[in-house]
């Protein structure tokens, strides 16, 4: 009985919010978004660690599960999403008529992102993450914002590549190990011979994700001018739910691998040192959020790395790192939250227009190239194909051909012709006849 | 019952039995057309018994008036004849159903008496078995496939007629010159006779010489094929079925008797040199059929192209080349009659053949267009047809053989063929310029079309009775490597 | 007679009587039609259901038809044919429903759905062949009955796409002829036998073989769309969406590639293959189509072309699977095939819809259409992101087989092919969802039928539906019993076992 309620707890946990994302099913429904946390927040309070094995998902072995790293992940979550959520109904009214596709967005995202910390294993993990990542670059882009649209693209562009490398990373994963769960991959990685592709594949891909130096130009912008709620929910969805994946993922305390480790700890450090430079000092108020998560997902970075080259150390503070991140999330939403209550009290803030340069060149870049090739028509193949289909036809119509096949029925019909032919062709028999 | 069913002489009644129907035609005009059917339906019948009787007895001779070689008259039967004959009989009926409708009456009248005289020339030419009864029979049939030509009158016609009629007269002569050279050597003109005796003397060997040439000018071999269209073109559409159906396979017939009995003492030389202008006919013909614009010019070139093929089983010589050639004349005899008489009906529908005004002819007369694509299916040797599995066969020949030069020719020619076959099919879907009415045709005509085309179908499909029948009296394995 | 005897023949008759009878209804006769459709797709259905419970019960299907002296047609039904007969029977059902909606008060509707279930007919002879004779002999008939379904409309332009295709093809089915034959006079024999029969020939042959190989993929790889042999495919476009539909999902692609499939297990063996140094060339080619199919995709504007050049690209990820020799990537070469196939149906019809609907044929004018059409562009969506290859849909099961394959056989140069395919897919597809969902409609659309509350016909809404569910249901529910990845494994593990 018991297992029966936690795998239906367990089940329901990221599925409600997936079934009431069809907007046929939540109509009836006025606060879907908080119905949707309810199994979530029941499930923080279930004691121990259940977790169950979904048969027939994909090739097998993908379970679902809560530990003690993920209940910390988990509850800041639940609260953050609640935040949003309440934030989310009292702009509804005076918002564009954005509503139903909005909700449904938002329900896809917290689906992701729950499912997320929920996965026992690999592929699960990467399955929600991606449904998690798409959905909330479709909240971005949805938002009125040009500045956040424009984040939101690049955010976009950075996501496909990390999907790219995180399957790869996944590929050989697998490659080493049938049985995809985390400890056992740990496992697996260390006895590999060449951990290094996979560690430089994941930790690419994570960085790609979760807004590391030099990538996290989509953060302060975002951060600027989204309306709350995806501010609120841009330290949980996307950059956490990162940075959860890269704890999960690398090999922590298993192995010691100096190179990678050693990387990441210059990304950290590098990531901090530009914020700190050049974000918190020149920036606007409402800014100052954005800058604050990229130190903490410096200070992460640098922990993992350290992590890694020292993985004693990591499995004595290790587990300080879903506090540390939950906290940070807290921090956040509080800091963002009270510049909402500013900001109704009267006390706005202007944010600067100059967009990144970065952001436009690669938005600009992709676009041009397309525009490039249909205009100058490089397309080789079909050019010269087409090319020379035109001369062969030319050479069918053109009229010596033909006039050489007339002449030819031509003169076989003239009876002197034809009947030279006819002798010609009995002696030629007999000829050939003869022995 | 079987006795006295197996008893009857079929191979008498099928020689009479349209001969007396082209009196009664000629004597009764009023009932032509029906006299017509009837003697077709019967002549059907017959070819199915003489069918179980060769089965149940083999090969037979029969001697005419009790005098039998080397004097007189046999006839003889075996499982070649045999499906020549039943071609003819398949043909034949098609085309008489198909001419009921199509001629008005001043013109039936002349038609019936003429084709059934030509079917009668047509059966004792397959039932022959001396080479001087063939001369007599290959006249005949020629003077009537000249007479049924010359029936459209008008200018072209008889040119076409009168050019037809010189060619198989000096054709036809060279061959007696042949006839008289071997009996004059050998004594005899029973075939089994002669191919127990002949040697390769120079006479001979002039005799064999000459009689291919006429009878390769009867067959229209490229590049003696100039007759061939406009004979074939300007006739009425039954008579084009007839003669590129079965005339020109009846010289044709006579060509490869003459080679599996008599001719194993020819070198292989000339076996390549028929192989060779057997494949300038296939390219020859294609290409012609592919510039022609209009309909009825470019099936008769097709009918060029095709021919060409059944000469490339002479440099292969093997069982298989042969079964393969012979099922290519079997499959491309009933494919040829259906696209004339397709050709025929779209004429009478449109008053025109031009091929690029087809225009979307196929919601207009879908049955003809089905019966076109059909029939084209065989031509161009694509499955399920009998024109696949002579194209199988005489390509598993000449790989086999390591002569892979002729496949590359087989292969060409198909696709020569699905070039022209699908441009008029491609124009038959597409709406031209000038709309034209819907037409308005006797349904028989267009299922005559239909009927013969789906046989050459069903020939791809069912063919072990054909091959079954071929190997009775196996005409195939004397002298020459199976 | 019995029925192991007859089955085989009677799933192919399902189709070819019904059709042969279409062709005689007159234009006005819809019930009767559309009854005669859609009893020949459920009873086909049925046939094909009781023979997939037969086959794996352990009994034997096969039909003999003497055809040529010493060589028969043979129609057998073996889990890889039986993978590919499912996976037409079911789409066929559903092409059904869509083509009866979507030619709502065209012409020629009598023709066009006679030559339609002549075109499953066959292919559903090409499944079930059991030797290479039957598979040419249908692979032929493939090219004859989708002809006419080409040039179906009757312009011009669809005469000349339709000449093409011709060109193509009928140059594709000499080779495959000639290579055929040949084959038969080196060995006898030409029967579908797991691991191949020619393994035990003359040493001194295998040049010739590899001759052979070179046509037989030659006269294959046009249908199934390999470079340079594609140029058919975006041209032949012209034809109504449920023929595009049908073509490059099921039919005449899914031909070509599964015919690939047979050549290197059941006629050369892969062991063999490999062995004759074939399977390399073979596995560049492969990816080169890959990686030449979705860059050329990126640069179109039409739609239905954009989804042409798609279907190049993810087609040649069969040939892909197959010529990486190991287990692990014929799986996903194998479960590939019914995957895309849905996957590109799923994307043709929607395309169809909005042509249908609103008159919509380029990118550029599909600004917010997801406002206007939103199941439409979901079902859409739910099948681009299978194409670019997101969990859990039925198209990430498939490059994930491919990748662990590349890494088990140890050809790592294919996971950089798969990276990059998947990133200019991405590039390709997203932008069309983007514009789809994110940006402000136009005032009016190029031509708009209204259908009153709904946002188009239910028989043009339902088959994409149900096509993006089956997409999902694929891909999440992959490992469950009967599943096409489950299938596939059956298949290999027969093929690679000692």
């Amino acid at each position: 009985m018991n297992e029966i309620m936690t795998a239906f707890l367990l089940i329901s946990t990221p599925g409600l919010p997936l079934l009431l994302a069809i907007p046929a099913l939540r109509l009836p429904l006025p606060w879907s978004v908080h119905i949707a946390l309810l199994p979530a927040t029941v499930l923080l309070f279930v004691p121990g660690s259940p977790a169950i094995k979904l048969p027939w998902i994909l090739w097998g072995g993908v379970g679902l599960g809560i530990d003690e790293a993920s209940r910390w992940w988990l509850a800041m979550s639940v609260m953050i999403w609640i935040a949003a959520a309440i934030l989310l109904r009292t702009h509804a009214d005076h918002s564009n008529n954005n509503s139903p596709r909005l909700t449904t967005l938002i329900l896809l995202t917290l689906a992701g992102q729950i499912g997320a910390i929920l996965a026992t294993d690999m592929a699960s993990f990467f399955t929600f993450m991606t449904l998690m990542g798409y959905a909330f670059v479709s909240l971005m882009i949805l938002d009125g914002d040009k500045k956040v649209h424009r984040a939101g693209q690049l955010y976009l562009v950075l996501l496909v590549f990390a999907d790219i490398v995180l399957f790869e990373a996944l590929l050989i994963a697998a490659a080493s190990t049938e049985i995809l769960e985390f400890a056992a991959v740990a496992r697996a990685i260390a006895q590999s011979t060449s951990p290094a592709l996979y560690l430089s594949m994941a930790i690419i891909g994570f960085t790609l994700k979760a807004g590391l130096w030099p990538l996290h130009v989509w953060l302060p912008p975002t951060y600027g001018s989204a309306r709350p709620a995806v501010a609120l929910l841009l330290w949980v969805v996307p950059v956490a739910t990162g940075l959860l994946g890269a704890l999960r993922w690398m090999p922590l305390g298993v192995i010691s691998a100096p190179v990678p480790g050693a990387l990441l700890q210059a990304i950290g450090t590098a990531t901090i040192l530009y914020a700190v430079l050049f974000g918190l000092i020149r920036v606007q108020r409402k800014l100052l959020p954005a800058y604050v998560a990229i130190v903490a997902t410096g200070g992460f970075v640098m922990g993992l790395g350290t992590g890694l080259i020292y993985p004693a150390v990591w499995n004595q503070y290790g587990s300080w790192a879903p506090v540390f991140v939950a906290l940070v999330g807290i921090g956040l939403a509080i800091m963002i939250a009270s510049f909402v209550w500013l900001e109704k009290m009267g006390f706005s803030s202007s944010v600067s227009n100059n967009v990144s340069g970065v952001v436009l060149w690669i938005e600009r870049w992709p676009k041009a190239t397309i525009i490039w090739k249909r205009l100058s028509g490089i397309d080789y193949v079909p050019k010269l194909l087409a090319a020379w289909i035109a001369r062969w036809g030319e050479l069918w119509q053109s009229h010596a051909w033909h006039r050489a096949f007339d002449v030819g029925e031509y003169l076989l019909q003239r009876w002197a012709f034809a009947l030279t032919l006819f002798l010609l062709l009995g002696m030629v028999s007999v000829v050939l006849l003869l022995p | 019952m079987t006795g006295a069913f197996m008893s009857i002489p079929w191979v008498v009644i099928l020689i009479m039995l349209p001969l007396a129907g082209a009196m009664a035609c000629f004597l009764y005009p009023a009932k032509s057309k029906s006299l017509g059917l009837v003697v077709a339906l019967a002549i059907f019948a017959s070819v199915s018994g003489l069918g179980f009787q060769l089965v149940e007895l083999g090969a037979q001779r029969y001697t005419v008036g009790g005098w039998g070689a080397p004097l007189g008259i046999d006839l003889y039967v075996d499982g070649l004849s045999l499906l020549m004959l039943a071609v003819t009989a398949l043909v034949g009926l098609g085309v008489s159903t198909y001419a009921s409708s199509y001629f008005d009456h001043p013109k039936a009248i002349h038609f019936w008496p003429l084709w059934l005289f030509l079917w009668s020339a047509l059966n004792a030419l397959f039932l022959s078995a001396d080479i001087f009864n063939l001369y007599v029979t290959l006249e005949l049939m020629g003077l009537g496939a000249v007479a049924l030509v010359a029936l459209a009158g008008g200018a072209n016609a008889l040119a076409g007629a009168m050019r037809y009629l010189l060619v198989s007269l000096l054709g036809s002569l060279a061959y007696l010159l042949g006839v008289a050279l071997l009996y004059h050597s050998f004594g005899s003109v029973d075939i089994v006779m002669l191919s127990q005796h002949i040697e390769p003397s120079p006479a001979a060997l002039a005799a064999v010489g000459l009689m291919s040439t006429g009878l390769l000018l009867k067959t229209a071999l490229f590049p003696l094929h100039f007759w061939l269209p406009p004979a074939h073109a300007s006739a009425p559409a039954p008579v084009s079925a007839l003669l590129s159906a079965l005339v020109v396979k009846a010289s044709f017939y006579i060509l490869l008797r003459l080679w599996l009995e008599i001719f194993p003492l020819a070198g292989a030389s000339f076996g390549q040199l028929l192989g060779l202008l057997g494949a300038g006919a296939v390219l020859w013909g294609g290409i012609q059929a592919l510039r022609q614009t209009r309909l009825k010019l470019l099936i008769a070139y097709s009918t060029v192209s095709q021919l060409g093929y059944l000469f490339l089983a002479f440099p292969l010589g093997t069982s298989i080349a042969w079964k393969g050639a012979i099922y290519m004349l079997l499959s491309h005899a009933m494919a040829k009659a259906a696209m004339f008489i397709a050709a025929g009906n779209i004429l009478r529908s449109d008053g025109h053949d031009r091929i690029a005004d087809l225009d979307r002819l196929a919601q207009r007369l879908p049955l003809t267009v089905t019966a076109f694509a059909l029939a084209g299916v065989s031509i161009m040797g694509l499955p399920p047809s009998g024109g696949f599995i002579a194209k199988w066969m005489l390509l598993e020949a000449s790989i086999r053989s390591g002569q892979w030069w002729w496949g590359v020719v087989l292969i060409v020619g198909g696709l020569l063929a699905a070039a022209y076959i699908f441009k008029v099919i491609g124009h038959a879907f597409t709406q031209s310029e000038q709309p034209h009415e819907a037409g308005l045709l006797p349904t028989r005509m267009e299922w005559a079309a239909l009927a013969l085309a789906l046989v050459a179908i069903l020939l791809g499909l069912f063919t072990t009775v054909p091959f079954a029948l071929l190997e009775i009296g196996l005409p195939f394995d004397k002298g020459r490597a199976g | 007679m019995s029925w192991s005897t007859t089955l085989p023949l009677l799933i192919v008759g399902s189709s070819l009587l019904p059709g042969l009878a279409i062709f005689f209804l007159s234009e006005e006769r819809v019930v009767s039609r559309t009854i005669l459709n859609l009893t020949g797709a459920f009873l086909k259905l049925v046939l094909v259901g009781a023979m997939l419970w037969g086959v794996s019960h352990g009994h034997h299907y096969e039909t003999r038809l003497p055809l040529l002296p010493e060589l028969d047609l043979v129609l057998r039904a073996g889990p890889l044919a039986m993978l590919f007969v499912t996976l037409s029977a079911g789409l066929w059902l559903v092409t059904t429903v869509y083509a009866i909606g979507y030619l709502e008060g065209s012409p020629h509707r009598s023709r066009f759905f006679g030559f339609f279930s002549l075109c499953v007919t066959a292919t559903v002879g090409v499944a079930l062949a059991g030797n290479l004779l039957t598979f040419l002999l249908f692979y032929e008939l493939l090219t004859l009955s989708t002809y006419p379904l080409i040039i179906h409309r009757g312009t011009e332009e669809s005469r000349r796409a339709g000449r093409v295709y011709l060109i193509y093809t009928i140059a594709g089915g000499a080779l495959l002829l000639l290579a055929t034959v040949w084959l038969y006079t080196l060995t006898g024999t030409l029967e579908f036998t797991v691991r191949g029969f020619l393994s035990e020939l003359d040493t001194s042959l295998h040049p010739t073989l590899i001759i052979i190989f070179v046509l037989l993929i030659a006269g294959l790889g046009v249908k199934a769309a390999l470079i340079p042999l594609h140029g058919w495919l975006p041209q032949a476009m012209v034809a109504p969406a449920p023929v595009s539909a049908l073509l490059h999902a099921v039919a005449v692609v899914k031909a070509g590639a599964f015919g690939i499939v047979r050549i290197v297990y059941d006629v050369f063996g892969i062991e063999f293959t490999a062995s004759l140094g074939l399977t390399l060339p073979l596995a560049i080619l492969a990816a080169s189509t890959v990686i030449y199919g979705s860059l050329r995709a990126l640069f179109q504007d039409d739609l239905k072309r954009r989804l042409a050049f798609s279907t190049v690209s993810q087609v040649s990820y069969i040939v892909l699977g197959v010529a990486i020799v190991g287990p692990i990537a014929t799986i996903g070469g194998l479960v590939h095939l019914v995957h895309q196939g849905v996957q590109k149906i799923t994307l043709f019809f929607c395309a169809g819809n909005l042509a249908e609907t609103l008159g919509i044929h380029k990118i550029s004018e599909m600004n917010g259409v997801g406002r206007r059409m939103p199941w439409t562009m979901a079902a859409f969506t739910v099948g681009a992101f299978g194409m670019i290859g997101a969990p859990p849909l039925a198209g990430f099961v498939s490059k994930w087989y491919l990748g662990l394959g590349a890494l088990d056989a140890g050809q790592s140069w294919v996971m950089i092919i798969l990276a990059g395919s998947s990133l200019l897919n991405a590039a390709y597809f997203l932008p069309i969802l983007h514009v789809a969902w994110f940006k402000a409609p136009p005032d009016s659309w190029p031509m708009e039928r209204s259908f009153g509350r709904h946002e188009t016909a239910w028989a043009l809404l339902a088959p994409p539906m149900v096509t993006a569910i089956l997409v999902l249901v694929l891909g999440l529910l992959a490992s469950a019993p009967f599943s096409p990845l489950e299938w596939a494994r059956l298949i290999t593990t027969r093929e690679f076992a000692p």
